[in-house]
């Protein structure tokens, strides 16, 4: 049956197409890391050169596995938290076949140079439609099974997944409008809107709305506040849309479009407290739990470096920062802590909690689980430190006056950290793809289900 | 639907739909830039170097802004030159080196050796090797490398000047109109100029032979015009495109100033044509290399056809 109707049979397969995704993402993200180290290993090979490689890494991390990931936690939180089945999982089945076709072409198509070349829009027409098309469907199947919900109050997780899902669809379409031709800095304008909403109002949002659930969920103890969670959910509604254009602070685009852009990007402060207050607060007094607790580790992980990220970006959005910091190594430091750091050890987080229960089998190896966890953590501090000092180093040279093409020797030490550390989390996301699969073959799990009871299926944990 | 939700819910649509038409809509109204004189219109070959630009993902590596703070980048673009600029490859990051104003500053087989492969001609760099590219598209690329900021270049090369150099002119200490200064100019030049512009700054000197965009000769009228500001701006920046090189960055101010006093003494009234080196066959550089540099060098006073007022590099002041 190839599309099932079984109940969460689409959270699975999404859940388990984004970690494969996620190979494939970090793969391409690696050998782009090693070609800075050695840049002659292309060898004039048009599809592994770094600026095909770079698209190709960005978008299979971001639509193929974070995108992927949080829809298939999404299916499996949203009808836990409105206590009735999804719309249609047949539909939502459906929807996660067009969605790997779209990403597994878009893939092929940058890495064969046919690319819209707007950053984070790359994908061609053709592959644009089927993803807005897909998320359409996608928030069709969503609000109309919170529509049928036997609960009556919404859950400030559901607040946040409403809300991704009524943005996305739009700005995506408005990034990907190709149709409307607009001249240069007008086309970096809608571009900028698009790129950094689709981290605030699809991966944020989503990924907040996860860590919501989750802590609460793992830690068994209730959310401390849920009056300031919904302060932190409308403004970052308010806030968010207009910050876009501190990508381009010092192009010659109208001053009052940035000066909206650094306030409200500092504005950003508020919502990223309350929910980073509400967070901390809901563990005061548990943090113990995180020695014993994996899946709770990897989401406190995502909310510290969640902290990290929130406090570097109001500060990086203002002027006197960004006039050091821009087109620096800082930058992508800075994307991936939020993109990686947070919301993917969020994701991962979820998936060792809720892929048990959308399976009904234990995770195989808790002890590949932990490894998992200590590669990408450890990887990911060497890699975020290595990035985010060759952004200052790179600075000072510039500012001293040395053109960028001399000075770009100095930085090789931090690349091949930067590789190293990469290498790292590529070999942790292994252990967790293949842990991923003995647990889907149904292999007989290595431990006893009293090791990490948050990831043993309800029925068994009893047993 | 509940309605407790139905406010909330119209909240939510109106602000973000309130914003959305402020950032995406509104700009697209009100912020309609016309093309400025610098706007470059490509030509098909140009645009379709523009595409490959796009399709290799240049872009992620090289802006098209640069900024205030950015030295030696040349003029800043303004709104109006982005206008045939679609799609936008304005960059976020600059692992290379910024092409606002790459055009014309290295010769067409230069780009083109450079993109086969970058390290032979800058050691240490990290660009990919564009090989595989054919020889249409190569020269497609080139083609639209080298307009970059090129109309930009050709219209401020004479009179732009930052504004930072106007603090340097209130802090001067050296008098450019006194013999002294030019005496001093003097020495600095023959040491660190002749060997390009010639011991008389006529352009003659025995490197001018081997290079392919001659070097200036001082004793133009154009020259004329220009002012202590732009002399100074022009030796401390070099010449873009050019063997002429920053020379802030090797000497200092002061030393400027005096090189300064002594270029404005050389006489420019009629222009000065040095005799034969011109007619020097640069491939046969290196035979005529064999006999002697200093004869090379010796490009006398007689043997110049014009010249009217005092010799050259006589000095002394006016």
């Amino acid at each position: 049956m190839i599309l099932s109707d079984k109940e969460n049979s689409a959270s699975k397969n999404f859940i388990i197409t984004a970690v494969i995704w996620l190979v494939v993402g970090m793969s391409l993200g690696l050998t782009g890391a090693i070609e800075f180290v050695a840049p002659d290993l292309s060898s004039n090979i048009p599809q592994l050169t770094f600026s095909r490689i770079r698209p190709a890494h960005i978008n299979a991390v971001a639509f193929g596995w974070l995108s992927m990931a949080n829809i298939g936690i999404v299916l499996y939180i949203i009808p836990t938290l409105t206590r009735c089945k999804l719309y249609s999982e047949k539909f939502a089945n459906f929807i996660c076949y067009v969605w790997n076709f779209a990403i597994f072409a878009g893939v092929l198509c940058l890495l064969n140079g046919y690319s819209e070349g707007r950053e984070y829009a790359e994908f061609p027409v053709p592959i644009d439609i089927i993803v807005v098309v897909g998320l359409i469907s996608l928030s069709y199947n969503v609000y109309l099974t919170v529509l049928n919900r036997k609960v009556k109050k919404l859950y400030v997780s559901l607040w946040y997944m409403l809300g991704a899902f009524f943005w996305m669809p739009i700005v995506y379409f408005i990034g990907n409008r190709t149709f409307v031709r607009l001249d240069g800095l007008n086309d970096g304008i809608v571009n900028w809107f698009y790129g950094h909403n689709i981290l605030g109002m699809w991966f944020t949002t989503l990924g907040v709305g996860i860590a919501y659930y989750m802590i609460p969920k793992l830690s068994g103890r209730p959310l401390w506040s849920h009056s300031l969670s919904m302060l932190g959910f409308w403004t970052i509604a308010f806030f968010y849309a207009p910050t876009g254009t501190h990508h381009i602070l010092q192009s010659p685009v109208p001053e009052w479009l940035k000066a909206l852009a650094v306030v409200f990007s500092v504005a950003l402060v508020i919502p990223v407290i309350t929910v980073l207050t509400n967070f901390f607060m809901t563990m005061k007094g548990n943090w113990w739990q995180v020695a014993n607790n994996l899946p709770l580790r990897f989401v406190l992980t995502g909310a510290l470096f969640y902290f990290v990220t929130c406090i570097q970006g109001p500060f990086q959005a203002t002027r006197s920062v960004n006039w050091y910091i821009h087109f620096t190594q800082w930058v992508p430091g800075h994307a991936h802590v939020a993109l990686l750091g947070t919301f993917s050890f969020f994701d991962w987080g979820a998936i060792y909690y809720i892929f048990p229960r959308v399976t009904g089998k234990q995770i195989y190896s808790v002890a590949l689980a932990r490894a998992h966890y200590w590669f990408t953590f450890i990887g990911f501090l060497i890699f975020f430190a290595a990035f985010t000092i060759a952004g200052l180093v790179q600075s000072a040279g510039w500012h001293l006056g040395i053109p960028v093409g001399q000075w770009v020797v100095e930085l090789v030490p931090y690349w091949i950290y930067r590789a190293l550390g990469g290498a790292m989390m590529w070999f942790g996301n292994i252990l967790l793809l293949f842990n991923i699969i003995q647990t889907v073959r149904g292999v007989k799990p290595l431990d006893e289900p009293t090791v990490e009871p948050a990831m043993v299926p309800p029925g068994l944990a009893r047993v | 639907m509940n309605k407790n939700y139905i406010l909330p819910g119209f909240v939510v649509l109106a602000s973000f739909g309130l914003i959305t038409f402020t950032t995406v809509l509104l700009p697209n109204f009100i912020f309609r830039p016309t093309a400025s004189e610098f706007a470059v219109e490509y030509t098909p070959k140009e645009a379709r170097g523009r595409k490959i630009y796009v399709r290799e993902g240049c872009v992620y590596c090289h802006s098209q802004f640069s900024r205030p703070q950015d030295r030696d980048f040349g003029p800043l673009p303004q709104a109006g030159d982005y206008v045939y600029e679609t799609p936008n490859v304005l960059g976020t990051i600059r692992t290379g080196p910024d092409l606002t104003n790459e055009g014309q500053k290295h010769p067409d087989q230069w780009h083109i050796s450079h993109l086969k492969n970058p390290r032979t001609l800058t050691p240490g760099s990290i660009m990919p090797p564009f090989g595989y590219l054919k020889d249409d598209e190569m020269n497609e690329l080139v083609a639209y490398i080298q307009t970059l900021g090129k109309k930009r270049m050709v219209k401020y090369h004479r009179i732009y000047q930052p504004d930072e150099l106007r603090k340097v002119l209130d802090k001067r200490k050296v008098n450019v109109d006194g013999s002294a200064a030019a005496n001093a100019g003097r020495g600095i030049y023959q040491q660190n100029c002749a060997t390009c512009h010639g011991t008389n700054g006529l352009g003659n000197g025995p490197n001018a032979i081997a290079i392919a965009k001659k070097p200036a000769n001082f004793s133009r009228p154009f020259y004329k015009d220009y002012d202590d500001v732009t002399w100074f701006w022009r030796v401390s920046e070099g010449v873009p495109g050019t063997r002429m090189p920053q020379w802030g960055k090797l000497l200092t101010e002061e030393q400027r100033w005096y090189l300064v006093a002594f270029l404005k003494t050389l006489p420019r009234e009629t222009e000065v044509y040095p005799k034969g080196y011109e007619s020097i066959d640069p491939e046969k550089w290196v035979e005529v290399n064999k006999t002697s540099a200093a004869e090379l060098n010796s490009v006398k006073p007689a043997e110049i056809i014009k010249t009217d007022g005092p010799a050259p590099g006589a000095g002394g002041g006016h």
